[in-house]
């Protein structure tokens, strides 16, 4: 929470103003690339700073401390809470640092490819297709297993992903709003078949259920698998500095000796991952890939590789005091993680929002 | 199918505009033919009190639409023929109307072809349940039919509002000798699980569904709720619902804090097609019984946990109401 206040409320100053010709009503397409271009220029500088780094790790260590010790049982009372302790507490804090992680640090990523700001899983699309492909596994394939669940599920948020970038090679006008409305039609349109084929198949009810995100369910033996979303976050995390090439636009990256279409294809595929993944064990993450790159990239311009630590943590720090609110506020029952996520971001990205235009 | 239907229903409509036309011309001279026959002293209608106040409803009509979950166990008892009907609604259950060709399909309440109930051309059609937010439609939509709503109203007590609803329809179909019976049943049944509850084990309501357990509130949560009131159980945690039909999304951890006595499970999916059931909608059993944060509680210790019937969702009726109390009289009094 800390993080994204201090993301939303030192506007004026962070990153420099810059002027671009290129995007008539926001700049952000074009900044994307010209603030990446000076990041990499500049990167020993941040490297001197590491405290800030270093306390704000600090902050979501004690978050996630917190998260260890609040809920509706009592593990201080002797040896049954300590067993609750690693059935329920455990699980569900390695989950929310697994997935906001991924949701963050992927948001980035698709940020980058698309040259956009207002892109990630769930803005182009990718997480419906998704659901999509989890909603096919529950009717044909009703006994395939979490693990082939996922599988399905993410070889079509591929998929999807894979299908946004293509429209939107062949869109000619991409003003920042337009690239993200493409996005968000094309999940409508997926959603719309859906829903179709949930009401058709009696799924309906079990499909609102299943995509709510909540963490409520993450439970000892129900959630391992989350752990792919590790090794998503890791290879961003090794890609970060092509990833930043990439976001320069194909001809740069193609000039510098890139191979641009591995890397776009990689990246998608990274993300779709992710978002196949947490879709299944929690459900849907709203804005969350959304808002803290956004956030992050305000205070600190758009280095992929120094920005990802920052973006990784802001992720597991939203994600987790979301996760407390939404546990606390109407204990012993719980409020899903997606409602609280959907209020929360949609103010943060509402003023991110404002705050652009004021700079535009 | 498809096809088909359409057809027909364009037949019929062709068709009950021709009746309607016969009916009007000769309205007065049938009227006083029937009369002349000698027909016996039975009635040939009855008031009964609905949902929205006094109707004269025909006694057995001739055709009859009926949308309400709560009704189709008692007429399929009573033989009572249906013209249309929400198959999507009826999971593998009273195969007479679901399989019948005759009977038409108004979908579900989510989507539904209210159509069909106009080409059924019915005399009553008995709507509430998942159908009460078209009321109005399928009132003006059929103003030759008599519609009728005896769904349990919310925040009545629901064992009256059961009885209230049997009796009706006996009345309605001439089986008032049954729905009598079937009364004395749910009474018969509350009272022996009365008598076998201690009045001191707490009791807490689940819903499971798509792998997640969600909390049923005394008195309004779905299909639990109502079995509090009248068993004058304690419940394990008392808080009023938010979401009353799917219930409020709960943790095992406050399951496990609050430590009932008793669970009371429904599970929603158990409803549909349990053959090709989808895998992460794990079965209650497996996500109750089987959960590792669980087996401390003492109702999954001492095996006192009581699923509802696999269908209780998709029929909520007096019958199963009647099953379900006495399922707990023999659990609490086997304990």
């Amino acid at each position: 929470m800390s993080l994204v206040k201090d993301a939303t409320g030192q506007s004026g100053q962070g990153t420099p103003v810059r002027k671009s010709g290129r995007s008539p009503v926001l700049p952000t397409a074009s900044r994307v690339a010209t603030d990446a271009a000076e990041a990499t220029e500049v990167s020993p500088a941040p490297r001197a700073k590491v405290w800030p780094l270093a306390l704000a790790t600090l902050v979501v260590v004690g978050l996630l401390a917190t998260s260890l010790f609040v809920g509706a049982y009592d593990v201080t009372n002797g040896e049954l809470g300590a067993e609750m302790m690693w059935i329920t507490r455990v699980p569900r804090t390695v989950a929310l640092l697994l997935a906001g992680a991924a949701m963050a640090a992927s948001g980035v990523v698709m940020q980058m490819l698309t040259q956009n700001r207002f892109v990630d899983a769930t803005t182009s699309g990718t997480t419906e297709w998704a659901s999509l492909g989890l909603l096919l596994t529950a009717i044909f394939a009703p006994a395939i297993g979490l693990a082939g669940r996922m599988a399905v599920s993410s070889a079509f948020a591929f998929v999807g992903a894979m299908t946004f970038m293509v429209i939107l090679r062949r869109v000619v006008i991409r003003t920042t709003l337009v690239v993200p409305l493409i996005g968000i039609m094309l999940g409508a349109v997926v959603s719309a078949v859906t829903t179709f084929l949930a009401v058709q198949t009696n799924l309906l009810q079990m499909l609102g259920t299943w995509f709510m995100g909540s963490f409520t369910s993450v439970v000892r033996g129900r959630y391992e698998v989350l752990w792919v979303v590790a090794i998503v976050t890791l290879l961003v995390f090794l890609l970060a500095d092509r990833i930043t090439v990439a976001g320069l636009g194909k001809e740069v990256a193609t000039s510098v000796g890139m191979r641009y279409e591995t890397i776009l294809i990689a990246g998608t595929a990274l993300v779709a991952v992710a978002a196949g993944v947490t879709t299944v064990v929690v459900g849907f993450l709203p804005f969350l890939g959304l808002v803290v790159p956004n956030a992050v990239a305000m205070i600190r311009g758009d280095n992929v590789r120094s920005n990802l630590p920052w973006v990784c943590l802001g992720g597991v720090a939203l994600v987790t005091v979301c996760d407390l609110i939404g546990r606390t506020v109407r204990a012993p029952f719980e409020v899903p993680v997606s409602m609280v996520l959907g209020l929360v971001g949609c103010v943060v990205f509402i003023a991110i929002l404002m705050r652009s235009r004021y700079r535009g | 199918m498809k096809l088909r239907h359409a057809r027909s229903s364009r037949l019929l409509a062709v068709a009950s505009l021709a009746t309607a036309a016969a009916l009007a011309l000769s309205a007065c001279s049938s009227s006083t033919e029937a009369a002349e026959e000698g027909e016996p002293a039975a009635a040939t209608s009855v008031t009964i009190t609905d949902n929205h106040g006094e109707v004269e409803v025909p006694v057995n009509p001739e055709t009859v639409v009926a949308l309400d979950n709560h009704v189709y166990q008692t007429l399929s008892d009573w033989d009572v023929e249906l013209a249309a009907a929400p198959k999507g609604l009826m999971g593998t259950l009273w195969p007479e109307y679901r399989e019948n060709d005759d009977v038409f399909d108004v979908g579900t309440h989510r989507e539904p072809d209210l159509e069909q109930i106009v080409a059924a051309q019915p005399d009553l059609i008995i709507g509430g349940g998942r159908f009460g937010g078209s009321y109005d439609d399928i009132k003006a939509q059929n103003p030759q039919a008599v519609v009728i709503e005896l769904a349990p109203r919310d925040g009545e007590d629901l064992v009256e509002e059961l009885k209230r609803m049997s009796t009706a329809l006996g009345e309605i179909f001439d089986h008032a000798d049954e729905a009598q019976a079937l009364n004395d049943d749910l009474d018969a049944a509350i009272a022996g699980a009365k008598e076998a509850y201690n009045g001191e084990d707490t009791v807490m309501g689940l819903i499971t569904s798509g792998g997640k357990i969600a909390y049923a509130a005394p008195n309004d949560g779905r299909s639990v709720g109502p079995v509090f009131p009248a068993l004058g159980l304690v419940p394990a945690i008392e808080q009023t619902a938010e979401d009353e039909s799917h219930g409020d999304e709960i943790s095992v951890e406050a399951i496990a804090q609050s430590n009932p006595d008793w669970l009371l499970v429904l599970d929603r999916d158990a409803s549909f097609a349990p053959e090709n059931r989808d895998a992460s909608a794990v079965p209650a059993d497996e996500l109750i019984a089987g959960s590792e944060a669980l087996q401390n509680v003492t109702a999954v210790q001492n095996g006192q946990i009581v699923y509802l019937d696999a269908n209780f969702y998709l029929r909520e009726d007096i019958q199963l109401y009647t099953e379900l109390f006495t399922q707990l009289k023999d659990a609490l009094s086997a304990s």
